[in-house]
């Protein structure tokens, strides 16, 4: 599999290239994001905050001829303490406010990066050296992409992960149990808000060009968290089933031309009513479902359904 | 002397803006302490309630405060339908799975309303101009649509008390309140407490939208902003708290409009972002507590 993957852009036509390069961005995101909404326990609705901040310290610094090596560091470095000042009021909130509160940190980010003109650029964004390197891009997400999972599956066999599971399973008696429950909740943020931190300075990198709106749109920033929840957070298996299947759905549904206009046109009325379902229907996600992890269980893929998904059901 | 009516002027508009967010940001916080659901498609019935007041009067030229009278009834069968289809099949769910539903249909419904509305009467934001006479007291000036407004607001919040002090309904949400499995011991009907909860805030978010529109304008992106606000405030005020929610929103107003008025208006979701993260680090509990 890997080493298809590491051959693949030999072999597969450029379009194919971009496609899967984008796929690996969203595992990457949306395997973070279930560190803290599916192991811990705190949805954080504004993971692609991280994203956008990343690819804005990358951006700035890129733009006035700095290193490539050094606008990266900044950019994932200056997430990372951002993630750090944010982490102790916000996870004080409890679950639907820190969502939300979250989620309008993009907002309020998309307002600050449109109208601090001197350094974003305001609402016109930033523009690098363009530079076509979908190759480069690819393996450099790939490798982010992997480095996610590989973490994704070290995590519930830790120490680091059990503490993070019987805090998402009862905070209060966490704490009796001698948790440092504040120290794990901050730790899974902060981790968490590396890899989008790394996708997103890359993601400024391969594209050349971003504003307010590329990394901190309302539409942008729902479309891995909803692919994450469609799969299923808290299974290791489930953020990177839900990228496949959505990316896979996009592609086929909204570029094919027997779709009616107005239904493409309602793109984001979908993917709203897509998580909708997911929430009434289905608050497991995808893999969960009977069918769906019975074939994975035949191939041999079970335990990556894993201990959280048998926690789910015993509650 | 100028200085002095700048500063009573803003206070004045200040007041206004947080007794529209008062409302609304109550609502929100009934429905947080009765279903244990934070309701993020709160600020979309606000916009809602705004549009279907701009739509009525752009047709019908009626007064805004008559399309109030409508709009009342309207949007408490809006928020009795909303319940019944969306809240009601995940509420019976344990407790964290609730809390990781609700955040997901509530976003999911939030953004295709966003989206929706946009798609139908586009992205260009709307304003009602209802001009009536202002007049002048001591050197400030106060328009008399923003005196009919305030009015209602305390009208509304009047009521609002003596309807939860004295009604049965009201009573019996006070008794959730206080203690949910001793009100359903009682003989209280929780399910149908839960879906009234959702008629009344919803109906006040949309009566919130009327003002606003009247006040300033709307587009079809304002709702997830304002529900911000509205966290900010019961945060502040301390949840399931009538009065909380008034002075949470009159803080949260009176801060945004000085700062709106000193740094740009842009910067007024970054005050209630500050007013969060401060009350999170001094106070998480609130300032008041009870119904």
């Amino acid at each position: 599999m890997l080493a298809a993957l590491l051959l693949a852009p030999r072999f597969i036509d450029p379009y194919w290239v971009v496609f899967l390069l984008l796929l690996f961005m969203y595992v990457g995101i949306g395997s973070s994001f279930n560190i803290t909404a599916g192991y811990l326990g705190y949805v954080n609705l504004g993971h692609y905050a991280f994203f956008g901040i990343s690819a804005y310290g990358f951006a700035i610094l890129y733009a006035k001829g700095a290193p490539f090596a050094l606008c990266m560091a900044t950019g994932v470095i200056s997430t990372v303490i951002f993630a750090a000042l944010i982490s102790y009021p916000f996870l004080r909130l409890k679950g639907g406010y820190f969502a939300l509160a979250n989620f309008g940190l993009i907002k309020l980010f998309e307002l600050v990066a449109g109208s601090l003109r001197e350094f974003t650029g305001g609402t016109q964004g930033i523009s690098l050296t363009p530079g076509y390197r979908p190759l480069q891009t690819y393996y450099m997400f790939l490798a982010v992409a992997l480095f996610t999972i590989v973490v994704c599956y070290m995590i519930p066999k830790s120490r680091f992960g059990l503490a993070l599971f019987s805090i998402r399973e009862d905070e209060e008696v966490a704490e009796a149990f001698g948790i440092n429950v504040n120290r794990y909740k901050m730790g899974a943020y902060i981790l968490s808000s590396i890899f989008p931190a790394l996708l997103g300075a890359g993601y400024a990198w391969y594209a050349a060009y971003i504003d307010p709106e590329i990394v901190f749109g309302t539409d942008k920033a729902l479309l891995p968290v909803t692919m994450a929840m469609l799969g299923g957070t808290g299974t290791f298996l489930g953020p990177i089933f839900g990228a496949v299947f959505m990316l896979i759905i996009e592609e086929f549904l909204w570029t094919s031309t027997w779709l009616p206009l107005w239904i493409k046109s309602l793109h984001l009325t979908m993917l709203g009513l897509i998580l909708a379902a997911v929430g009434i229907f289905s608050p497991g996600g995808l893999v969960t479902l009977t069918p769906i992890a019975a074939v994975f269980r035949k191939a041999g893929m079970g335990r990556f359904l894993g201990a959280a998904h048998k926690t789910l059901k015993a509650d | 002397m100028a200085e002095l009516q700048i500063f009573i002027q803003l206070v004045l508009a200040g007041v206004l803006q947080g007794g529209t967010y008062a409302l609304a940001a109550f609502g929100l916080s009934l429905i947080f302490c009765i279903a244990d659901v934070l309701n993020i498609t709160h600020g979309e019935f606000l916009m809602l309630g705004g549009l279907v007041t701009y739509i009525v009067y752009a047709a019908t030229g009626w007064n805004p405060f008559l399309i109030l009278l409508m709009v009342i009834p309207l949007f408490v069968l809006v928020g009795f339908a909303y319940e019944r289809a969306f809240i009601k099949p995940i509420l019976n769910r344990p407790p964290r799975q609730l809390l990781f539903s609700s955040i997901v249909v509530t976003v999911g419904i939030a953004t295709a309303i966003e989206d929706t509305t946009s798609f139908i009467w586009g992205p260009t934001v709307k304003g009602v101009s209802f001009a009536m006479p202002a007049f002048i007291v001591g050197g400030v000036v106060v328009s008399s649509l923003r005196l009919m407004i305030l009015l209602s607001i305390i009208a509304l919040t009047v009521f609002l008390h003596y309807y939860l002090r004295k009604s049965f309904m009201g009573k019996a949400i006070r008794a959730i309140l206080q203690n949910r499995e001793g009100a359903m011991v009682i003989g209280i009907n929780v399910p149908r407490v839960v879906t009234f909860v959702f008629g009344i805030a919803i109906s006040l978010a949309a009566v919130a939208g009327v003002f606003y529109v009247l006040q300033f304008t709307i587009g079809p992106f304002i709702g997830l902003p304002l529900t911000i606000r509205y966290i900010a405030i019961v945060m502040l005020g301390g949840s399931g708290s009538l009065v909380g929610s008034l002075v949470g929103g009159l803080i949260l107003g009176v801060a945004e409009t000085f700062a709106g008025f000193f740094l740009g208006s842009h910067w007024s979701l970054a005050v209630a972002f500050f007013t969060l993260v401060l009350v999170l680090l001094l106070k998480p509990e609130g300032l008041f507590r009870h119904v």
